[in-house]
């Protein structure tokens, strides 16, 4: 095996998927230009609507207001409420949106209060409406005001203080590091992300080289060279990983860029600051490169095997499918793997990067997830070899 | 240069079971010569010559190419031989010198060596004009110049060319002609397969008409014309078949 006839393979395969535009599209335009403006835009419209939403005033209906003369004047009082004097159907109206709640005052409201007993108001909204979901909202608040008001009015008839209600306070400290926060929501999402992107990356490339080669009858100008089957795959093999790992990383940056400028728009994430240390990610890398090589070496695998691309993108497909299940595994919470399970491909790679950004380094898990991926890899590489030997597999048609 | 005893092929399809593509070949090919395999498609051409290419392997029989066995001693042979079939493509997005130096490069060939063969080729050729523009944007006169110097750019005593001239228009398969004539003078051993009379005609020295997977007559043209009584290769042709088809 000559180390300098890989590196030609690898080289080759490299300017020629580069050159390929749809490379181009694939690896930049869309993660670092495209996903970065769309969450703009959904974060610059999302805060547009909420910010309309929370300027405007709440148009309402009260029924029976000479029944509660009191609360009534905390809704006169409040200024984003407008009260309306509408008698006539008041459904249609807060079905047309115009009007965004009505609220219904019993005629006994005001006697059962002051008998001490619960006064009962109906507040109709629509939930579905934005502005109707906030007119709900500040009905409660001056409805819960209001309450309070009674229940001090009542305690003070009865000579008691406020305490009396409230024997218990709890009061909560969370002990979680701003870095923990971030590292358990990237815990979350992350490791999913960088599966699907190594895949997702390795696809197209993979295919390309093996069955686009045999499509476009390049195959057997390789085959009749001094170079020997084992070089051809480990130089396509590597030029897959390369593409599936760069991509990986121009995706996570593409998000994280998106992510940025949709959440600084939408007011950022509380309390979270990003930061992972040096040794989190060069473990995260050492488990990231045999998973990138394993899918590599799958997928250039099948496509070796597969007569055309089209063949090869059908066989691909169930394993993508797969390996979308295995990640949503790994965003599931509350799911521990055994030990065992740690042999699992991809499974495996998911958890241990999850372990990771919580701060947790349990070395048999990574020495597992490496080993077994690694093994699964070469196999992987060696049916490749077997398969490119195969005069039935390069000349099927 | 080349033997070939006893040479057979056996597939297994499927739904059709055992399928024997060649059967029991046996020829020869000097320096300097050009052997025909002339036969209609699914004769077994591409199957012979795809084992003289160490791309397949033989059921049965032997195959040599400069001493070298082709299951043997595949490698070596591999060092010997330009292979150039019409269903061998190019990468599109490489330049015919970024192609040449590539095939160089993997054949084992020092740069400097690729460089000096690559100017004269081109120059030969008459390739100098587009040899830095990609494939995608070249005419297929262009490929397939560029699909000959690929093939000889390790400089191969033998060349195996399997049917060079399917899918061109009349001039480039012209130049193709010239070029497989130009390589005969010097003094390189040829194996071409075809299924157009003409081809074989002007270009071969011995002729083997194959017909579902066997040899069913070799000669020169002379001896092919003599032992048929008939002065067309075509007339020639067409009889050999017919016969081998009543015999059975």
């Amino acid at each position: 095996m000559s180390w300098k006839n890989i590196r030609l393979i690898f080289v080759k395969e490299l300017v020629g998927t580069i050159r390929d535009r749809r490379t181009i599209i694939a690896m930049i335009i869309i993660p670092l230009i495209f996903y970065p403006l769309l969450f703009t835009g959904i974060g610059y419209f999302n805060k547009l609507g909420s910010m309309k939403s929370e300027e405007a005033t709440s148009n309402i209906i009260i029924y029976g207001a000479e029944f509660a003369p009191q609360l009534v004047k905390y809704f006169q009082g409040n200024e984003k409420i407008e009260i309306l004097n509408i008698k006539e159907n008041s459904s249609s109206k807060l079905e047309n949106g115009d009007v965004q709640a009505v609220l219904e005052i019993p005629s006994d409201f005001k006697y059962k209060i002051e008998q001490g007993g619960a006064g009962v108001l109906i507040l109709k909204y629509d939930a579905t409406e934005a502005k109707s979901r906030i007119a709900q909202k500040r009905i409660n608040q001056i409805i819960e005001k209001y309450k309070g008001e009674i229940v001090l009015q009542r305690l003070s008839h009865l000579g008691l203080k406020e305490e009396f209600i409230t024997p218990l306070i709890l009061k909560e400290e969370n002990i979680a590091t701003a870095e923990k926060i971030a590292g358990s929501f990237l815990a979350v999402l992350l490791p999913y992300l960088i599966i699907i992107l190594i895949f997702i990356g390795a696809m197209h490339t993979a295919v390309d080289l093996t069955a686009g080669e045999k499509e476009r009858g390049t195959i057997a100008t390789l085959l009749v060279s001094q170079i020997s089957r084992l070089e051809i795959v480990l130089g396509k093999c590597f030029a897959v990983m390369f593409i599936s790992f760069t991509s990986m990383v121009l995706g996570l940056l593409g998000l994280t860029l998106a992510f940025l400028s949709g959440a600084s728009i939408a007011g950022g994430i509380e309390g979270a600051k990003f930061g992972i240390s040096i040794n989190t990610i060069f473990l995260i890398f050492l488990v990231l490169l045999p998973l990138v090589g394993l899918a590599s070496a799958v997928l250039v695998m099948v496509g070796i095997f597969a007569r055309n691309i089209r063949e090869a993108s059908s066989y691909i497909t169930p394993i993508y499918m797969l390996t979308i299940f295995l990640g949503i595994i790994s965003i599931s919470q509350g799911i521990e793997l055994t030990s065992k399970m740690f042999l699992v491909p991809v499974l495996n790679s998911s958890f241990v990067f999850k372990e990771l950004l919580m701060g947790k380094i349990c070395w048999d898990h990574i020495i597992t997830t490496f080993s077994a991926n690694t093994i699964i890899a070469g196999f992987a590489l060696l049916e490749s070899t077997r398969l490119f030997t195969k005069e039935e597999v390069l000349f099927r048609s | 240069m080349i033997q070939v005893e006893g040479l057979t092929k056996i597939f297994k399809d499927k739904k059709r079971g055992k399928v024997v593509a060649i059967n029991n070949l046996k020829f020869e090919c000097q320096k300097g010569q050009i052997f025909g395999l002339l036969g209609p498609n699914g004769a077994g051409k591409t199957t012979t010559l795809r084992i003289l290419a160490t791309m397949m392997v033989p059921t049965q029989g032997k195959a040599e190419v400069n001493g070298f066995d082709v299951v043997k001693d595949a490698n070596k042979v591999r060092r010997h031989i330009g292979f150039l079939s019409s269903e061998t493509g190019l990468y599109d997005r490489f330049t015919p010198r970024e192609t040449v130096k590539f095939f160089g490069r993997i054949n084992g060939i020092e740069d400097k060596i690729i460089e000096k063969r690559m100017a004269e080729i081109f120059r030969n050729l008459d390739m100098e004009d587009f040899q830095d523009v990609r494939v995608n944007k070249l005419s297929t006169g262009m490929k397939q110049k560029l699909s000959i110097a690929r093939s000889i750019i390790h400089n191969p005593p033998i060349l195996i060319l399997d049917e060079p001239t399917v899918g061109l228009d009349i001039i480039t398969a012209r130049t193709v002609i010239e070029y497989v004539k130009k390589f005969k003078e010097e003094g390189k051993c040829i194996i071409y397969s075809t299924h157009i009379m003409r081809e074989a005609e002007k270009l071969c020295d011995v002729i083997a008409i194959i017909h579902q997977g066997n040899i069913i007559a070799k000669g020169t043209l002379e001896e092919l014309k003599k032992n048929s009584l008939s002065d067309d290769l075509e007339e020639i042709f067409f009889g050999l078949i017919n016969q081998g088809e009543n015999l059975k």
